[in-house]
């Protein structure tokens, strides 16, 4: 049992209250770029509506969710109370400060996602601070995850790391190295010429340094599914994880090909060149590995499932695992949510496919997928989990809990399918309306309808969800006690894991090469050739 | 730890990096030798520039440069936000301003900033980008205006600069708002949303607070309704065309006449 349950419930339910909350305005945006008449549609509402939604479940909610999984793992996995319990809640009341300056300054309508991250235009400097608040918060917790792993270790020489700690602080050494980049941009450029300090700003520097972040955050978005993969599916199928080593070595790869990647988000842009371009997609190729290793693995043991429970043949055993089990449910739906927003995700890394798709509907489509659908339904899971052993009450049927989870995957697949087809013909992403009076583009609306419809079920969904948590809180919900928490044993006994796969001493130093070979050049060209530097324009309180 | 697994441990990392700098050299070779060169032969492209291309330290594309245009470029204005234009504008003298408004300005514009007619736009709180650009503009022969064209004849870029600031300081005074009346819904329609059907962008992206417009974009809430309507005429006939990109011009001539009139009807009836 956690021994902090506050801590980690504090920042899971402020996660969870910001993600209902940009849920309810996703579902607003898809109505208001419907045929349909919404309320309060004008583009200035819109603008300002996707950028809360984006600041919120992209920045607030998937951080939060992530530093209260990972006090909880600490908690559970290594036996031993988080070190520093005053700094993570000191971190808490940071993160929570800035999520409230961002947001608020969002709603003043002073900075909006057309501009923020585009300089030489700015936004808000108060915008920009409240988020470098929510980054530094949550560096505490990437160091009180790293501490909480060497006293481990100490402790218990020679031992290996449990595995649901060690992608835990896989993810938070990820999530230094790769916030560096956004907190140099917005430290040294961004906000001084918000602030009126400087009066040009370097664009394609600041544009290298975001993509620095720009892939790598997704990543950081997708550790805790893979955890929960590796660490709680195949305990909750009742087999064993077929393979520790190939989660350790999962993990690992996910840090170092996750990083030196970001450049692929520049394929359209004229400060790089052709050669890093074709570097960047060529190492972005590389990142499949891991995921391909996860399927694999994650299949295998859920077969160990599926024939310990009685499935015979080279099929029966899927018929055989308990698809009605929350965790389980919740993988299976993943994978195939995966299976599409991978797929869409090798289009975009290709140099040559991602001019068809660039700045489509389809670019949307794949984060949403990917992030919105593989990953926070994998949130929904560990959440449902977690719960009773943060609340000490567990409900007598999880039927509303499947019936959430089955609602968030057809709400996803039913909003982001028609996306996909929209942007490979050619539908812009991030503009507020379309004229379906115009015969080119009639066709469109009953797709986009289509998409309403879905959005509609993901905010149902996410209705389901928050109120499937707090009827955790309820005294009037009883039933047995929770158990203690219990992470997946491996199949094959691992008294001794090479030290490699035991710590991150040279995937760091990999990474650090990786870092300089991709990044090293494309920033240092600023520096040898300095540009004539663009007036930066603030783009708030004139006009 | 035994000695075996120490040795088993430092071969496992040895082989971690011949791995890793195995997949790095593959894919750099392809990125800066293989492709450039293979792609360099078919665009005519040495293969030492091709690779220097890769790298990013010669040029890059097109492979076969455009032809120059030799036509002589007509600019709509000669201001260009240059640094130093930006910051003479954030260094300059509202009291000089004052001094050279008193001698040129103030018979039309008034002290206070408002106006002696309605065909004359009140000058109190206007963005001072966009009257140092007018004033600017009306100086280099870019926008004409029989009175305002002698006026600023002999100021210098400072005292443009001075005017500017003086007069974007001055409090607008609200009292006199000539139409806070009802105008059709489908005019604030144009106004917040615009009409994509004819490739009209609504007006508050640009004159709105917030909204990003071009830096030189002026306030239109209270101003006079008469000078508004004349601006959106004299932008759909071509008689003014010192707007960038045609921007206004674009506007404007796609607008039809009732439109024009309640667009300044709106306008001159919102306070700041």
């Amino acid at each position: 049992m956690p021994r902090n349950k506050q801590l980690v419930l504090a920042h899971l339910w402020f996660s969870f209250l910001i993600f209902a909350a940009a849920a309810t305005l996703g579902a607003w945006q898809m109505w208001v770029r419907s045929p349909l008449h919404a309320p309060f549609s004008n583009p200035q509402t819109y603008f300002i509506s996707v950028t809360a939604h984006g600041t919120s479940m992209a920045y607030v909610m998937s951080t939060f969710f992530i530093m209260g999984f990972g006090y909880y793992v600490a908690e559970t996995a290594l036996g031993r109370a988080v070190p520093g319990l005053i700094l993570a809640w000191g971190a808490f009341v940071v993160g929570v400060a800035g999520t409230v300056m961002a947001l608020a300054t969002v709603l003043a309508g002073r900075a909006t996602v057309l501009y923020t991250f585009y300089p030489p235009l700015t936004g808000d400097a108060t915008y920009y601070i409240g988020l470098v608040l929510v980054v530094a918060a949550s560096w505490v917790w990437c160091v009180l995850m790293i501490v909480a792993m060497l006293q481990w270790k100490r402790a218990n020489p020679g031992q290996p790391v449990p595995l649901v700690h060690f992608g835990t602080v896989a993810n938070a050494c990820m999530w230094l190295w790769t916030t560096a980049g956004v907190a140099a941009e917005l430290l040294f450029q961004v906000i001084p010429a918000s602030l009126g300090w400087t009066d040009t700003v370097d664009a394609g520097l600041a544009r290298t340094l975001f993509s620095w972040t720009l892939h790598a955050i997704v990543y950081f978005w997708l550790f805790p599914a893979y955890i929960a993969f590796y660490t709680l599916s195949p305990q909750a199928a009742g087999g064993r994880l077929y393979s520790d080593t190939m989660g350790r070595l999962s993990f690992a790869l996910l840090l170092i090909y996750s990083v030196p990647v970001g450049i692929h988000h520049l394929f359209m842009d004229p400060e790089q060149s052709t050669g890093f371009k074709y570097l960047v997609s060529f190492l972005t190729a590389l990142v499949t590995i891991p995921t391909l290793l996860t399927i694999f693995t994650i299949s295998a043991s859920f077969e160990i499932a599926g024939r310990l429970r009685g499935g015979t043949g080279r099929l029966g055993w899927l018929r055989a695992i308990p698809w009605d089990r929350p965790m389980v449910l919740a993988t299976g739906l993943s994978f195939i949510m995966l299976w599409f927003g991978g797929g869409g995700g090798l289009v975009n890394m290709s140099y040559g496919m991602n001019a068809l798709i660039h700045n489509t509907s389809w670019v949307t489509a794949h984060f949403h997928l990917i992030f919105g659908g593989t990953t926070v339904i994998m949130y929904f899971a560990i959440a449902y989990e977690i719960w009773p052993r943060l609340t000490g009450r567990v409900v007598g049927s999880v039927v509303w809990q499947r019936r959430q989870l089955w609602l968030w995957f057809i709400g996803m697949m039913v909003t982001t399918l028609p996306w996909h087809w929209l942007g490979l013909n050619g539908q812009w992403r991030r503009v507020a309306h379309f004229d379906y009076s115009d015969p080119v583009l009639a066709w469109w609306g009953p797709w986009v309808v289509v998409s309403v419809l879905g959005g509609l079920m993901l905010l149902t969904s996410a209705y389901m969800f928050v109120w499937n948590l707090a009827s955790l809180h309820i005294p009037a919900v009883t039933g047995s006690a929770p158990g203690p928490q219990r992470y997946a044993t491996s199949l094959y006994p691992t008294p001794h894991v090479p030290a490699v796969l035991n710590g991150f001493r040279t995937w760091n130093l990999v990474l650090l090469v990786l870092m300089l070979l991709a990044y090293g050049w494309p920033i240092a060209q600023f520096l040898v050739t300095p540009s004539p530097g663009a007036v930066a324009h603030r783009m708030f309180g004139t006009g | 730890m035994s000695d075996d697994a120490a040795t088993r441990d430092t071969a496992l990392r040895m082989r971690t990096w011949l791995v890793v700098g195995t997949l790095l050299l593959v894919g750099a070779l392809l990125a800066f030798i293989i492709i450039p060169l293979v792609q360099g032969r078919a665009a005519g492209i040495d293969g030492f520039t091709a690779i220097c291309r890769a790298f990013g330290i010669l040029p890059g594309s097109p492979a076969h440069p455009t032809p120059v245009s030799r036509a002589t470029p007509q600019p709509v204005t000669q201001v260009a936000w240059t640094v130093a234009t930006l910051a003479a504008i954030e260094g300059a003298d509202p009291k000089h301003g004052a001094e050279v408004a008193q001698e040129r300005c103030v018979v039309c514009h008034l002290p206070d900033g408002s106006s002696a007619g309605p065909t004359i736009p009140r000058m109190a709180g206007q963005s001072w980008f966009a009257i140092y650009k007018q004033l600017h503009d009306f100086r280099s022969g870019s926008r004409t205006n029989e009175i305002m064209s002698a006026q600023v004849t002999g100021l210098d870029d400072r005292s443009i600069a001075d005017v500017a600031v003086y007069y974007g300081h001055l409090e607008r005074g609200s009292s006199d708002l000539q139409n806070p009346s009802f105008v059709p819904s489908e005019v604030e329609n144009l106004v917040v949303n615009g009409d994509v059907a004819r490739g009209l962008p609504p007006c508050i992206a640009c004159h709105g607070a917030g909204v990003g417009g071009p830096i030189e974009v002026p306030t239109l809430t209270d101003q006079h309704q008469d000078y508004l309507q004349a601006q959106l005429e004299a932008f759909a006939n071509g008689q003014r065309h010192n707007d960038i990109y045609h921007r206004m011009r674009g506007v404007a001539s796609r607008l039809t006449p009732r439109e024009i009139q309640l667009l300044a009807i709106y306008y001159a009836g919102i306070g700041r």
